[in-house]
């Protein structure tokens, strides 16, 4: 396996035989397809980190995000989703099918 | 190191990204058209009204176009919610107006992800967004000229009831599939 990104406390490998990828969350490595690492990419996006910040919003700053089509559950605080953001983002410019620079203006 | 991300997807993540929020962009459009079918229908402009239950059929109809894109790219096609949507005019040419505005927004947003895919060579995309492009040239005349008529024929009553009787021609204009 190759790694592709690590961040502070994950870190993303592509398998080629298999034609996938493994997220190593420190305690348990998960694997993911392509189409499952793009969901998981929209979940992190849909994240409204500033809620995070407002106890109204989100009083314990934790979310529950369950991965690859429910197979797994995972609970991550602040600084993780920050994390994982952060490897999500980075992994797709390593592997060439992010835009560097993210200079994409949106018109919504 | 195989180039995994490259076989399964053949559009950059962030145009992916441009193309779900047009997605949501022609959802929102489809809705607003049944809003203002419905508006016409409650006031008797039962010409008009069919005129925009046939736009909102095929906004819908270019929403699906540009999901099965994102697809067939290999990205993750998003299914939209539609948010609020209003419901409230005050004539009828009000109607008309919000439509052509509308329009507008969505040629500009179009133009917007021509403009992205020419800045990074994404030549697939660009070429797919040219049908739209032409499409969002009709749409804007199909309104255009109907707001001309309440300049010609005027805002009262009997004035209203020929433009609605008119409408009907402009909504075979409009048609494109």
């Amino acid at each position: 396996m190759v790694l592709v990104y690590k961040s502070q406390f994950y870190a993303l490998y592509q398998n080629d035989a298999e034609r996938c990828y493994y997220l190593d969350f420190g305690h348990k490595t998960v694997k993911f397809s392509f189409c499952q690492l793009l969901a998981l990419r929209h979940k992190i996006n849909s994240i409204s980190i500033t809620s995070h910040f407002d106890a109204s919003m989100n009083k314990h700053g934790f979310e529950v995000l369950t991965l690859c089509n429910k197979s797994h559950l995972f609970v991550f605080n602040t600084l993780e989703i920050l994390d994982l953001n952060q490897l999500i983002q980075q992994s797709l410019l390593a592997v060439g099918i992010s835009i560097p620079h993210n200079a994409v203006a949106c018109v919504y | 190191m195989k180039d995994i991300a490259r076989q399964r997807m053949s559009i950059s993540v962030e145009t992916m990204d441009l193309l779900n929020n047009q997605i949501k962009m022609e959802a929102h459009a489809s809705a607003s058209y049944l809003a203002m079918a419905s508006w016409c229908d409650q006031n008797a402009f039962t010409q008009s009204a069919a005129f925009f239950y046939n736009q909102s059929v095929e906004e819908r109809s270019h929403m699906m176009k540009i999901f099965q894109f994102v697809n067939d790219c290999g990205g993750s096609a998003m299914s939209p919610a539609v948010g609020e949507t209003n419901h409230d005019f005050s004539s009828l040419e009000e109607v008309f107006e919000t439509a052509l505005e509308q329009e507008i927004q969505v040629t500009k947003s179009i133009h917007n992800i021509v403009n992205e895919c020419k800045k990074n060579n994404d030549y697939n995309v660009e070429n797919f967004l040219q049908w739209f492009i032409v499409e969002q040239l009709e749409e804007e005349k199909t309104m255009r000229d109907i707001l001309d008529m309440f300049d010609l024929i005027g805002r009262d009553g009997i004035a209203l009831k020929m433009i609605d009787e008119r409408v009907t021609i402009s909504e075979g204009e409009g048609e494109t599939e």
